[in-house]
């Protein structure tokens, strides 16, 4: 059939290169947002807890824009919009640099980073307060009941939901194919727009995200059931 | 920015028309609205099939729903534009496109928003329905959905804001709506993208603020009602449908 | 009676099953007719109006007219542009679409009605002069577009980024993320006009012919185009149009290189 002759050819030689190129583009723009996205939102908590309402204010603000704005629109806002602002030399810099992944990756980062810190920040409200009581009567400090006690269970509590954004995020990388990052999106239209094989490019992009998704999907699921093992201790 | 905002502000609000088809905001709008009313079947019947106890119906849907959440909503857009075409024969335009591809990806969403729903209406509604002897589907008709719709109403509002900032996707398949006019806008100034850009991410910014500030208040007044209810509550404002963490 | 029916759904149905595009535009009483929408002065959208205008757009009304019907205009982009046509979404494309072999397995082509350059832009202080200045250099280009492919085959020391649209490659040379773009004179040449200090190199990348683009197989529908386009030239329409987007009197002063070519000249 002439669909499989299609597969065929694009699972070799030049093209398979650039698939496989574009997958790990992915990849790596995924990873390195997930964990540049999740310091961000530990820090924005630390930051929220500080008293005081303009911190409260500071933290509302970034979550709401980035929430509420298009990721598209962000990622446009970063690429075209930003450099405007900056100095030549800066701008040299980035550019020489690879400029559509390092922007890519501020505007992945910074966009999961605000939904983040919202689940901490539900996962926090969620524990009982006896806990940080308890903690301060066992006679540690702030820091400290912070670090060893109050943290790890609210990143435990909101587990599903940040399994649920690393999915989000793993899907967003897809939208920066419109700054010109060449990952697996861009380069399946590249070859699409060579070869015509529609059907057979798209078929190929679709299987690694699901694979991908479903991977992250599982792994969720692994930790869901560990956590219910331990709540249930 | 405020010139810009005066010189094109007819281009960012409405489009081409009259001397073309609606566009701009509006169009935004309404790519939002068509595409939450249609789903809303699709994701009850997903919703329904999940929560049932016919086991294919059941496989079924959750293959629906664990293939269309795999896959970016992009990947999604671009198979419903380049390849259903080939295959059909018929011939959609941007609009109906976007419409179709975010039907298809909101009824994996709303039918998980629907299944919790269902699953949040106490069990002991159920018994007593069905010991008062309604059939299944009167007890869902009756009892069950129209708790669960009342209750999902923030998560509802919530899929809504989603919808409306995925509907910029749709600027890349030369649909003209709010994010398309933004860039006619900056091909005709060419030097001044921040401006042109700061002033789109205002516009719908103002535009999903407003709704999320209204699903808050939704859900606020949801809570004071259910309050003398017996049921455990849902945190909708950090709730995105979850995958896998219900418990069944 | 019953025999004559179906002889005529018969007769009909082979009618429809031979897919004769041109008289389904003639049933249909339009000509769909597919043109960018951000391309100044191909097609684009006029400020004031909001209206989409352009030598493009002029184009499908005088063949629309030829052809005796009205005209229903889309807009399409560059990478749509084969695939609009494949799905039958638009009747003719008339979007700068350059005529090269691997198209032409896809879709028909009409004569040749203008023939363009493809060159490369640079920033004024760029001490770019020739191609082989772009060793580990970037150029930009439109996606699926033909400037991209020629300048992926011939500049190979530099790497190539694609981007959806004409603008945004643009920007990305104004901001110095590329150091060059890809594309056709007259698609780039409002760039060179309206910014400061861009230029022109003087190499040309490939020298192509842009025709009108049709659904494979249409054969009808082609020799009808292309007849129109030949009464156009006839009458000077075809250069008055041009004249009109891309003469002295516009801002752009390009000239029309040469006149109507059939398209076996490139074959």
């Amino acid at each position: 059939m002439s669909i499989f002759n299609g597969f065929a050819s694009l699972l070799q030689g030049d093209y398979l290169h650039a698939f496989l190129g574009g997958m790990a583009l992915t990849l790596e723009l995924f990873v390195i947002s997930a964990v540049l996205a999740f310091l961000l939102a530990c820090v924005l908590m630390a930051i929220r807890l500080v008293p005081g309402r303009a911190t409260d204010v500071l933290v509302s603000a970034y979550v709401e824009y980035h929430r509420n704005v298009p990721s598209l629109v962000q990622l446009f806002v970063w690429y075209f919009g930003v450099p405007q602002l900056l100095p030549a030399s800066t701008q040299n810099l980035i550019n020489d640099n690879g400029g559509e992944v390092i922007f890519a990756i501020i505007a992945l980062t910074l966009n999961a980073a605000a939904y983040v810190s919202e689940d901490l920040r539900s996962g926090f409200r969620s524990l009982p307060s006896g806990q940080t009581e308890a903690s301060r009567a066992l006679g540690l400090g702030y820091v400290q009941t912070l670090r060893k006690v109050l943290i790890p269970q609210a990143i435990w509590a909101s587990a599903p939901s940040l399994v649920n954004q690393t999915l989000g995020l793993f899907k967003t990388t897809a939208l920066a194919m419109a700054i010109g990052t060449a990952e697996l999106m861009y380069i399946t239209r590249q070859i699409e727009g060579e070869t015509y094989m529609t059907f057979q490019t798209f078929a190929v992009a679709s299987l690694f995200y699901l694979l991908g998704s479903w991977a992250i999907m599982l792994c969720g699921s692994l930790l869901q059931q560990r956590n219910q093992s331990r709540m249930a201790r | 920015m405020l010139d810009i905002l005066h010189d094109y502000g007819p281009l960012l609000l409405i489009g081409q028309y009259p001397q073309g088809p609606l566009g701009g905001l509006a169009l935004t709008i309404i790519l939002a609205l068509v595409s939450l009313i249609a789903s809303f079947p699709i994701a009850i019947c997903i919703g329904l099939a999940r929560t049932s106890s016919i086991a294919p119906l059941r496989n079924a849907a959750l293959a629906y729903t664990y293939v269309v959440r795999a896959i970016p909503l992009l990947l999604l857009i671009f198979w419903t534009y380049f390849v259903i075409p080939l295959v059909t024969g018929y011939n959609i335009s941007g609009t109906v496109t976007m419409v179709v591809a975010l039907v298809v990806y909101e009824g994996a969403y709303l039918g998980e928003v629907v299944r919790a729903g269902i699953n949040a209406v106490p069990k002991g509604q159920v018994e007593a329905a069905r010991a008062m002897g309604m059939s299944y589907s009167q007890c869902m008709r009756k009892v069950v959905l129209p708790q669960a719709l009342f209750n999902m109403l923030p998560s509802i509002l919530n899929q809504f804001i989603m919808i409306t900032k995925n509907t910029s996707l749709a600027y890349l398949i030369g649909t003209q709506e709010v994010t398309f006019a933004a860039y006619q806008i900056n091909n005709q100034l060419l030097t001044q993208p921040f401006q042109v850009y700061a002033l789109l991410a205002g516009f719908y910014f103002v535009l999903c603020f407003s709704l999320s500030r209204l699903a808050n208040w939704l859900e606020r007044s949801i809570e004071r009602k259910r309050a003398g209810v017996a049921s455990h509550r849902t945190n909708s404002e950090a709730e995105q449908p979850v995958l896998l963490g219900q418990a069944k | 009676m019953k025999r004559a029916l179906f002889a005529l759904c018969g007769l009909m149905a082979s009618g429809v099953v031979l897919a004769d595009g041109l008289q389904d535009i003639k049933d249909r009483g339009a000509l769909r007719c597919a043109t960018l929408t951000d391309s100044v002065p191909l097609g684009y959208q006029d400020p004031a109006t909001r209206e989409i205008v352009g030598l493009d757009v002029d184009l499908c009304k005088a063949l629309a007219q030829q052809l005796g019907v009205k005209v229903e205009l889309q807009g399409v982009a560059v990478s749509a542009r084969i695939p609009t046509l494949i799905s039958g979404r638009a009747d003719v494309v008339a979007a700068a679409l350059g005529y090269t072999k691997a198209r032409a397995e896809q879709i028909e082509f009409s004569s040749a009605y203008y023939q363009v350059p493809i060159k490369v832009l640079v920033k004024g202080d760029s001490n770019i002069k020739t191609f082989d200045d772009f060793t580990d250099k970037r150029i930009s280009a439109i996606k699926s577009s033909t400037p991209e492919l020629y300048a992926r085959q011939q500049i190979t020391q530099a790497k190539v980024v694609g981007f959806e649209d004409a603008p945004s490659a643009f920007l990305a040379l104004q901001q110095g993320k590329v150091q060059g773009m890809a594309m056709t004179e007259p698609a780039a040449i409002r760039f060179h006009v309206r910014s400061e200090n861009m230029h022109f190199l003087d190499q040309a990348l490939h020298y192509e012919p842009n025709c009108i683009g049709i659904k494979k197989g249409e054969l009808a529908l082609t020799a009808a185009v292309d007849k129109a386009l030949a009464d156009m030239e006839a009458s000077g329409e075809l250069q008055a149009l041009w004249d009109k987007w891309y003469g002295e009197g516009s801002e752009f002063k390009l000239a029309r290189e040469k006149k109507l070519t059939p398209l076996t000249d490139f074959q």
